[in-house]
């Protein structure tokens, strides 16, 4: 569940916005990021890649809007800060699991998308600055077309297989 | 006007390379999160942080910060942070472990840690069993429940991990759970925050050996936040009927914040230093105390 | 036709390894060879690499073997990480994962040409049989009944096994499988044919593992109670007592801590009962307090330490053999009790009921010496006459000795009569702090010294108790190896190997290991030159415990390291030949001086 703390979306200026939607992003590359490293840990390939793809995807989002960012307004120093959001396209930890399929891997993405683009939704009617406004529609516009990305690969995966992979493995280990 | 909650860390500063052994889903994933926020809020940096744990899953926790950690051996974390406190009362000294390394080997360290009432904070990530030795009951196993040391169901009333620190007099007691992190991670913020010994229990379910109903998506169906139920968490007594449905209900917030913390044990103890600094012969005449005149 | 197989298998946990070794284990069981299977495993909870050998022979196994026949890698990078826990030379058939792209005469294993080496499409074979590429230790288990000769009737029985409670789908999944891997076999011939010889006595066999045989000893010794704490790699043991003991009218607690783990056993023992606690290096150290509260109260107590990698949480999940010291030598003041080792796991009966026996009669703590891998090793054993075993009780007092119960009386053997509460008459003061004969509080020096020598004094007749060790090869050899524990078991088949090349060697194995029978060891070693004390401890505990309390020949040196650095039998052969060489060398020396 995402959240927020300490915005007033009625007054947030655009380099704010910016600088929040590039956290968004930065919070869903790492998250990714863990979930990879997790899914490699436990030897769970087929989510790894995937994980790793996103990882890079979320990463491209980011440094485009930090480039924006940059050009608009240099180096001027950041009001906002990572506190102020919490999982907003991140995927939510409890989506991991130990030898998950690419299947649910891939539904896992579109949960996180359609949490970003809920969260631009619900933010976008108190959004007073235009440019702000701007911003996020193209933001929202940008989630759903993350998301029809996401439902392309989620049909071209291959069916999750009868029997689950879980079935097969040893017991868990202990120390 | 937005607030900015900045200081010069972010939680990244506080991840180490160590990559977690944890499952993937494990509730301690979260609370790790919510540490990491934590810590980027508060503002020490790494160096002046110390992280001591015992032994279990939970215990790896340390490991996977950058603050000076110390996974020491099981059930003895509080007397290792409060030596360390003691010795160095300018360290940010956190304590952490499971809920069978805090309340059955380390049971017995509880007490006196909150009665000395030092500033630290001891987070115990409480699963209800002991998940690197494969699922064997843990204190806070409800009775009946079933697991590889009780197959015929446990026969043995849990401890309440609320109530018992309650009771043994914290100035600050709390709950939370990874399902909601940034609840939990502004709780664990105060409890650091908070001038004494805080405790902040947090529910961080099993994903290997708890049941369904432990796991994160049911906290989120049924946990309910003390704020919400009109909760006064300056009343001990309000608290301590608040911590009886342990086990039954989920309960997440501050039970307990003393209004008028005691002294700490370091102020107390910075206190005598000072006044009796002046009596201190240079060391080289320590032996002058033994002069037969 | 061979007679003896050593299978290694390493892939990652979610690949079913660990329980692909289980299921041929119990496959050798119901066919009626002997069998052994150890694992070992990464740090990461699931899906970490995971690997297991095992070894099948038409005799007893004594040791998980030295280099592999068959060498099975699910993928390279795992197999790699085991290093030398799983060895491959030139006779060893190396089967791989088609699908990891090497070639088969690119295989990364550095200065090894094996035998034969197969790229299998394990995964895709799964994939036709299961519709998942994981299902693959089942093919593995087809691909060894095809090649091996190994029963594939018992097999598909351990896979039923296996997955009986998960649904029957699974379960003929799981046989089609196994079936294609048998096809592959057949299609694909080893160079040399290497199936397995008939076992020559098919016959129920049991299959079980160092620490719920333990349990199992216990029980049928007579152990009412059980009090313990978590702790690798012991925890099987009260988990055994959790399934079992309540049958028997008997309890078993999980406490709150080690400490209280033995507390609660100590009071089962105060009470009469026979009783029993299991832990690992850290619980020891927890429990020496009361462990010597139990030698000066003379209470019957049997303590299991499963060793493992030490010191403090040293290295949970490997064995190692450096707990001697802390079991001889960890109770503060004068105190002897006895320490006793299995070296496997048919030998952890005989050695747990002993413990018993020694226990009640001697009125003590009893320390057995398990370690890691004995403790969690499955085993194929054959079934144990249990009616040749005697079981001792506690010498109670007779009506005459209750008037008045002198709890501590002096007596020849140095063993007093033990009442328990509930026993009219029999009243008495337990106590850690030292006492007189009737149990009061004493701070005398002279009655301190008559106490200790009482509890020392009864040790002696178990100090000349030749039955708890035993002697193979040549008696009169000028050659010896010492082991104890899982290394015993490496140095029987380093005896047999010695011995076929012309060495004159013989063993002795130390089942007790203290008091030390220092007459026994007299007479072995007379007439060694040279010799081995061979155990897994970077200090070499035993050799040094011997050291203190007997005169070892010079020519017997310590051979031993840290655990996790497991010995095979050849290198134990090569040592001795060196050692032997180097003196005869010097020998020659001393004889035609350097002019």
């Amino acid at each position: 569940m995402s959240s927020t703390r300490g915005i007033d979306f009625a007054t947030l200026t655009l380099k704010d916005a910016l600088d929040l939607a590039v956290f968004i992003e930065e919070e869903a590359c790492e998250r990714y990021g863990e979930f990879a490293d997790q899914m490699e840990m436990h030897d769970t390939q087929d989510a790894a890649r995937f994980f790793r793809y996103m990882v890079e995807n979320e990463e491209k989002h980011r440094s485009e809007l930090a480039e924006r960012r940059r050009e608009l307004f240099g180096d001027a120093p950041t009001a906002v800060s990572r506190a102020m959001i919490f999982d907003v396209e991140a995927p939510e930890y409890d989506e991991a699991r130990a030898f998950m399929t690419l299947r649910e891997a891939l539904n896992a993405a579109m949960r996180s998308e359609e949490k970003a683009h809920a969260f631009f939704v619900a933010a976008l009617p108190r959004i007073k600055d235009a440019s702000v406004r701007e911003l996020f529609e193209e933001l929202c516009a940008e989630e759903v077309e993350h998301k029809r990305l996401v439902q392309v690969e989620i049909d071209k995966a291959p069916p999750d297989p009868k029997i689950a992979s879980k079935e097969f493995a040893d017991e868990p280990v202990g120390e | 006007m937005t607030t900015a909650v900045a200081t010069q860390f972010a939680p990244k500063d506080f991840k180490s390379e160590l990559k977690p052994i944890w499952c993937p889903g494990c509730g301690d994933f979260g609370v790790l999160q919510a540490i990491y926020r934590a810590l980027a809020a508060i503002g020490r940096p790494p160096h002046e942080i110390a992280f001591i744990s015992g032994i279990g899953c939970s215990s790896r926790i340390p490991g996977y910060t950058t603050a000076y950690g110390f996974n020491s051996v099981h059930g003895r974390a509080l007397p290792i942070a409060q030596g360390l406190k003691l010795a160095r009362p300018e360290l940010l000294v956190l304590a952490a472990g499971g809920d069978g390394d805090g309340f059955s080997i380390g049971g017995g360290h509880v007490p006196h840690a909150v009665r000395r009432n030092d500033d630290i904070t001891y987070i115990v990530m409480d699963n209800q069993t002991y998940g690197l030795t494969k699922g064997q009951l843990s204190p806070t196993s409800a009775k009946g429940r079933h697991t590889v040391t009780s197959p015929e169901g446990s026969l043995e009333n849990p401890v309440n991990p609320l109530l018992y620190v309650l009771a043994y007099g914290a100035p600050f007691v709390a709950q939370g759970t990874p399902a909601d992190i940034p609840g939990l991670s502004a709780m664990i913020e105060e409890a650091i925050r908070f001038p004494g010994f805080s405790f902040v229990n947090v529910q961080s379910p099993c994903v290997t050996y708890g049941e369904e109903e432990q796991q994160i998506k049911a906290h989120k169906a049924i946990m309910k936040k003390l704020d919400d139920l009109g909760h006064d968490p300056t009343s001990r007594l309000q608290a301590l009927d608040r911590a009886q449905s342990y086990g039954t209900e989920l309960l997440t917030g501050v039970y307990f914040r003393d209004p008028s913390p005691p002294p700490t044990l370091g102020s107390l103890v910075r206190e005598r230093q000072e006044s009796l600094s002046a009596k201190a012969k240079p060391r080289e005449r320590i032996l002058d105390l033994f002069l037969q005149k | 036709m061979i007679r003896d197989l050593v299978i290694g298998m390493a892939g990652s946990g979610g690949d079913g390894i660990v329980s692909a070794g289980e299921s041929l284990v119990s496959a050798c069981a119901s066919e009626g060879y002997h069998a052994m299977m150890t694992k070992s495993f990464g740090s990461q909870i699931r899906g970490g690499e995971s690997s297991c050998r095992v070894r099948i022979a038409t005799c007893p196994v004594l040791n998980p073997g030295g280099a592999l026949d068959v060498a099975v890698a699910l993928n390279w990078e795992d197999f790699l990480k085991f290093g030398a826990e799983l060895p491959v030379n030139g006779d060893t058939v190396v089967l791989y994962e088609e699908k990891t792209g090497v070639a088969p005469d690119a295989i990364p294993l550095v200065g090894v040409s094996p035998a034969e080496v197969f790229a299998v499409p394990f995964g895709d074979m799964a994939r036709k049989a299961i519709g998942n590429e994981k299902g693959k230790n089942s093919v593995v288990l087809g691909l060894i009944a095809g090649w091996f000769g190994i029963g594939r009737e018992s097999i598909l029985a351990g896979i039923r096994k296996k997955f009986a409670r998960k649904g029957e789908e699974l379960v003929q999944a799981n046989e089609r499988a196994f079936q294609l891997g048998v096809e592959y076999a057949q299609a694909n011939p080893l160079k040399t044919s290497r199936l397995m010889e008939e076992p020559t006595r098919s016959g129920t066999k049991l299959l079980t593992d160092g620490n719920d045989i333990c349990a199992a000893a216990a029980i049928f010794a007579g152990c009412e109670f059980f009090g313990g704490y978590p702790i690798t790699p012991s925890t099987e043991i009260m988990q055994f007592f959790t399934r079992e003991v309540w049958k028997y009218g008997g309890s078993v607690l999980q406490a709150e801590d080690e400490i209280a783990g033995i507390g609660a056993a100590v009071g089962a023992s105060f009470g009469g009962k026979k009783a029993m606690t299991a832990t690992s290096g850290p619980g020891m150290s927890l429990k020496s307090e009361i462990i010597g509260l139990a030698s000066i109260a003379e209470l019957p107590l049997v303590i299991v330490n499963v060793q493992r990698g030490g010191p403090s949480t040293g290295m949970p999940t490997k064995p190692e053999q450096a707990d001697l010291f802390q079991a001889v030598f960890s109770a503060h003041g004068d105190v002897v009790r006895p320490v006793l080792a299995p070296t496997c796991v048919s030998d952890t009966f005989d050695v747990t009921v002993e413990a018993f026996n020694i226990a009640e009669h001697y009125q003590t703590p009893v320390i057995i010496l398990s370690d890691q891998e004995i403790a969690q090793r499955k085993e194929v054993i054959d079934v144990i006459d249990t009616s040749a075993f005697t079981l001792v009780e506690r010498q109670r007092p007779t009506a005459a000795e209750m008037n008045p119960y002198v709890r501590f009386r002096m007596t020849p053997s140095g063993i007093s009569p033990i009442s328990h509460p509930g026993m009219k008459g029999g009243n008495y003061l337990g106590a850690g702090i030292e006492h007189n004969e009737h149990g009061d509080p004493t701070a005398s020096g002279r009655i301190h010294q008559q106490m200790n020598e009482k509890r020392i004094r009864k040790f002696d007749r178990l100090k000349r108790r030749d039955d708890l060790f035993s002697i193979e090869g040549d008696a009169e050899a000028p050659f010896a190896l010492v082991s104890w524990g899982s290394t015993a078991g490496v140095c029987r088949e380093a005896l047999s190997l010695a011995r076929a090349k012309g060495l004159r060697v013989k063993l002795l194995i130390p089942k007790l290991l203290f008091p030390v029978n220092e007459g026994l060891y007299r007479r072995f070693f007379t007439g060694v030159k040279a010799g081995l004390v061979v155990e897994q401890s970077y200090l070499g505990q035993l050799y040094r415990v011997l050291r203190m309390t007997l005169d070892v020949p010079s020519g017997v040196t310590s051979f031993c390291r840290s655990g996790a650095n497991p010995f095979a039998p050849a290198e134990i052969v090569r040592k001795l030949q060196d050692h032997a060489l180097s003196l005869q060398q010097r020998e020659a020396d001393v004889r035609q001086p350097v002019e």
